[in-house]
């Protein structure tokens, strides 16, 4: 069925069909849970925080303003969301000896070489990014992964676009020291 | 500013929603419109007092009613009825019972709360089995 647009469904919504809102889950979901798994770092969590922020969503979808873009106000809720989710329950900083420098423990037996090193890869990321600070996540998150301007972004997070300029600088160059760590100890290991 | 990307980020690494993520979202949807049929019961609940209570202010109403009507042509047959109930039932002397002195009034106090008892019994019987 052919997707008729978020706008085409809140009116379904707000007119009684509640059930409408599905096609926007479905629509979303990915996106939405990729986010949250970015921000938090753990797939029960995120499942659990990308449904918190679409019920959020449902709930308060009246105060939504048709002028603007369904897509940035629900990321502006899973961002929020999942961030106040992250500073509650603040976790112990990772170890750079908690990646497994045999880089196995990830890596499933039967894929091909290719397959490993994009695991290993995705991986590494996944490592660098739970290593910096939740707002700096959120930032890489919606700027590499869901590929937002900085314009949007600064609408999500409600940071100034100079401001998301230098975060994010500071933040890839975090993550890259990290990167370059792990795989030094790696081919270490692998020598 | 495009290494970390080029290098280490690709759609492909994109996480996916897991399986039943639509289904589960939509059940929790689902329970955000309970609340209605909640409401909907607290006041069937209120219902029973607000029923209790007006009968009781009838029943009251009425006794003041027919004492102080006592040639009202309209409430004669009631009086009747009244009477012929007490007279059908056989006299049990309670003062010489317990050595004291009950007022007349007390048959229609007891007659009263075993109506009202019977009342909320019924009352509670068709409210239970509507749940």
């Amino acid at each position: 069925m052919d997707y008729k647009g978020d706008k085409y469904y809140i009116e379904q919504i707000l007119s009684g069909n509640s059930n409408s809102f599905s096609y926007i889950v479905d629509r979303h979901k990915n996106k939405a849970f990729n986010l949250a798994f970015r921000i938090c770092g753990n797939h029960e969590e995120a499942e659990e925080l990308a449904q918190d922020s679409f019920l959020k969503a449902y709930r308060s979808l009246k105060s939504f303003k048709m002028k603007s873009s369904f897509a940035t106000w629900l990321y502006r809720i899973i961002y929020n969301t999942t961030i106040s989710h992250v500073r509650i329950k603040k976790k112990g900083v990772l170890s750079l000896e908690d990646f497994p420098a045999d880089a196995t423990d990830f890596i499933g037996s039967n894929t091909s070489e290719e397959e490993a090193e994009r695991e290993y890869r995705s991986s590494l990321v996944n490592f660098a990014l739970q290593k910096i600070n939740e707002d700096e996540r959120g930032l890489i998150s919606l700027f590499y992964y869901e590929e937002m301007s900085t314009d949007e972004i600064s609408e999500v997070t409600g940071i100034s676009k100079s401001n998301i300029k230098v975060k994010l600088f500071r933040a890839r160059q975090k993550m890259l020291e990290i990167i370059e760590k792990v795989e030094k100890k790696v081919y270490q290991f692998r020598e | 500013m495009k290494r970390l990307k080029r290098k280490y980020i690709n759609s492909e690494n994109s996480e996916k929603a897991p399986e039943g993520f639509t289904s589960n979202v939509m059940t929790r949807v689902r329970l955000e419109t309970l609340p209605l049929t909640t409401i909907e019961k607290s006041w069937k609940k209120n219902l029973i007092p607000a029923v209790s209570v007006t009968v009781t202010f009838l029943l009251i109403a009425s006794a003041f009613l027919i004492s102080g009507s006592q040639s009202d042509p309209l409430t004669n047959p009631l009086l009747d009825l009244i009477n012929s109930l007490k007279s059908s039932i056989p006299e049990i002397n309670i003062s010489s019972l317990f050595r004291l002195s009950v007022p007349s009034v007390a048959l229609y106090v007891i007659i009263g709360i075993l109506i009202l008892t019977l009342f909320d019994r019924a009352l509670y019987g068709i409210f239970k089995r509507e749940k």
